[in-house]
């Protein structure tokens, strides 16, 4: 593999995952990733342009910035990228009224939208939310269509929690999918729209940008379908066996903060100032 | 093409075939009596996800055919069958009215998941405890895959769409067992001996019957018997 320095060439933004990256969600607000506050620190410090990009679709972004400000985070709404603000967009563009098939705690972020009489569905990460029930009715909604359309905050298989792996939004896309016989359109991460969107931000090119993710699909591939770089971190839902590598990461297996301190050291473009010396392992994935 | 081998067992499709709901097809019982008088092994067998063996003897003797319970075989018992043969202790998200032909198999700290249809387990929190075994090598088996259902109050989901979803959740692939799955008329003559080769299906779905029997080897025999499938597809 190249150099560091030469791996590094060119940086000018930083993507930023947000759940296994920074903060495992959980009961009491969850729990920060050992270095993550400090590192986020170090970018936002930096010359770097920082932008937070999540699928996060169970809260609305007041509150998971809330929450990340209060495990002392140094991130406001404005510089977050966060899928259902992205989907309203699309609702309002299209004339579409949703069921929508979502936890409570992200509903604020719909209340411009009228879901009367709908006509189209939109699923997010329901989690408890996700009783038959609620399927059931999604489901008659969708086969009642003429035109069926339903919309996925993402389609992610899992993600991690601090009491462990929780199945995330996708299979249950997959699972109306499959009883209706059609094909989700998703919104969010790994979708082209959805990154250029967080590039478009903070004003830098894909291949000035580093996406820093846990999901090899959805962060990583997506990332790098778009010309960026990308960096699994090994918090979050890494697992040592991933099942399926497909797409062979720029970086991987670090925490994010040990990440930035290769950024400090070796891409000399944090600070001029030599680090202490930090023994750190990467993994280097061969491409299968 | 080798020539057929004599033939030793029977399979005779229940729902269509021997009977319609709770009536007796015309001709059934004297047609079945007459293949007792031939020396076959007999199974009745089929597709169901909450009656158990007692339940389908019960009303097949009140429609007064002479079955006994060990000549049954449903999806149900295909999927106990493949569980004991992998030795395995199931979470089982199946009807209640399934259990009993669960009996007798462990099924505490589970290494194995089955679903069949049953709504009420398919909320967040069991599949999620479902997803986290399968995450960490359990077998997936599905009695089988139907999309949906007929209800009452319209069409409802059935267990199809949430095998689908933990085969995405873990990148694996479930084991289904119900007709015209190979695994289902395979695992019904392993209890006779007969190969495939010495075996007659008789059912009255082109698809799930005489298609899938014929798949693995079996001759395949069409009734014209005029049905619908319950599980929400038609007949063409």
């Amino acid at each position: 593999m190249a150099p560091w320095g030469e791996r590094l060439a060119g940086v000018r933004g930083v993507l930023l995952d947000i759940s296994g990256v920074l903060y495992d969600s959980g009961a009491g607000g969850g729990t920060a990733i050992t270095g993550s506050v400090e590192a986020v620190a170090r970018l936002k410090g930096s010359r770097l342009k920082v932008r937070f990009c999540t699928n996060e679709s169970q809260k609305s972004r007041a509150e998971l910035v809330g929450q990340l400000r209060r495990l002392g985070f140094d991130i406001s709404e404005g510089e977050v990228t966060a899928p259902a603000p992205a989907a309203c967009q699309i609702l309002k563009e299209r004339g579409l009224r949703p069921y929508l098939l979502i936890h409570d705690g992200v509903r604020s972020e719909f209340d411009q939208i009228d879901t009367s009489n709908p006509n189209c569905v939109v699923i997010a990460d329901a989690g408890e939310s996700f009783s038959y029930q609620n399927m059931n009715n999604a489901f008659q909604v969708l086969m009642e269509l003429e035109n069926p359309v339903l919309i996925s905050l993402g389609k992610g298989r899992y993600y991690k929690e601090t009491s462990g792996l929780m199945l995330d939004v996708g299979p249950y896309m997959k699972a109306l999918e499959y009883a209706c016989g059609i094909k989700a359109e998703v919104v969010g991460k790994p979708s082209p729209e959805f990154f250029k969107s967080a590039l478009q931000a903070i004003g830098v090119e894909a291949h000035q940008a580093v996406m820093i993710g846990d999901d090899i699909v959805g962060d990583v591939g997506g990332a790098q379908r778009c010309g960026m770089r990308a960096l699994q971190v090994r918090t979050g839902k890494f697992r040592s066996v991933p099942a399926g590598v497909i797409y062979p990461p720029s970086f991987q297996g670090m925490t994010m903060f040990s990440f930035c301190f290769v950024l400090q050291s070796k891409g000399g473009i944090l600070s001029k100032s030599k680090g202490s010396m930090w023994a750190f392992t990467v993994l280097y994935v061969v491409n299968l | 093409m080798a020539a057929r081998r004599a033939l030793k067992a029977v399979l005779v499709d229940l729902s269509g075939t021997l009977h319609i709901e709770d009536a007796a097809v015309p001709g059934a019982q004297e047609a079945l009596k007459r293949l007792r008088g031939a020396s076959v092994i007999v199974r009745f067998v089929t597709n169901t996800t909450k009656e158990s063996k007692q339940d389908l003897l019960e009303r097949l003797r009140k429609l007064e055919f002479d079955i006994s319970e060990n000549e049954i075989f449903t999806s149900l018992t295909a999927a106990r069958s493949l569980l004991e043969q992998k030795q395995v202790r199931p979470m089982l998200l199946v009807d209640d009215r399934a259990l009993p032909d669960f009996k007798g198999i462990q099924t505490s700290d589970p290494n194995a998941v089955v679903i069949g249809l049953a709504p009420e387990h398919f909320h967040y929190q069991i599949l999620n405890q479902a997803f986290r075994l399968l995450l960490d090598g359990a077998p997936l088996i599905a009695i089988h895959k139907a999309r949906y259902y007929k209800r009452k109050d319209g069409l409802a989901l059935g267990p199809g769409p949430f095998v689908t979803a933990l085969e995405y959740a873990t990148d694996t692939k479930a084991t289904v067992v119900g007709k015209p799955e190979k695994t289902f008329f395979l695992e019904a003559l392993r209890g006779t001996g007969c190969q495939p080769e010495e075996a007659v299906m008789i059912g009255d779905d082109c698809r799930d019957d005489v298609g899938g029997a014929q798949d693995v080897g079996m001759l395949g025999i069409l009734v014209k018997t005029e049905t619908r499938n319950v599980d929400g597809a038609t007949i063409e």
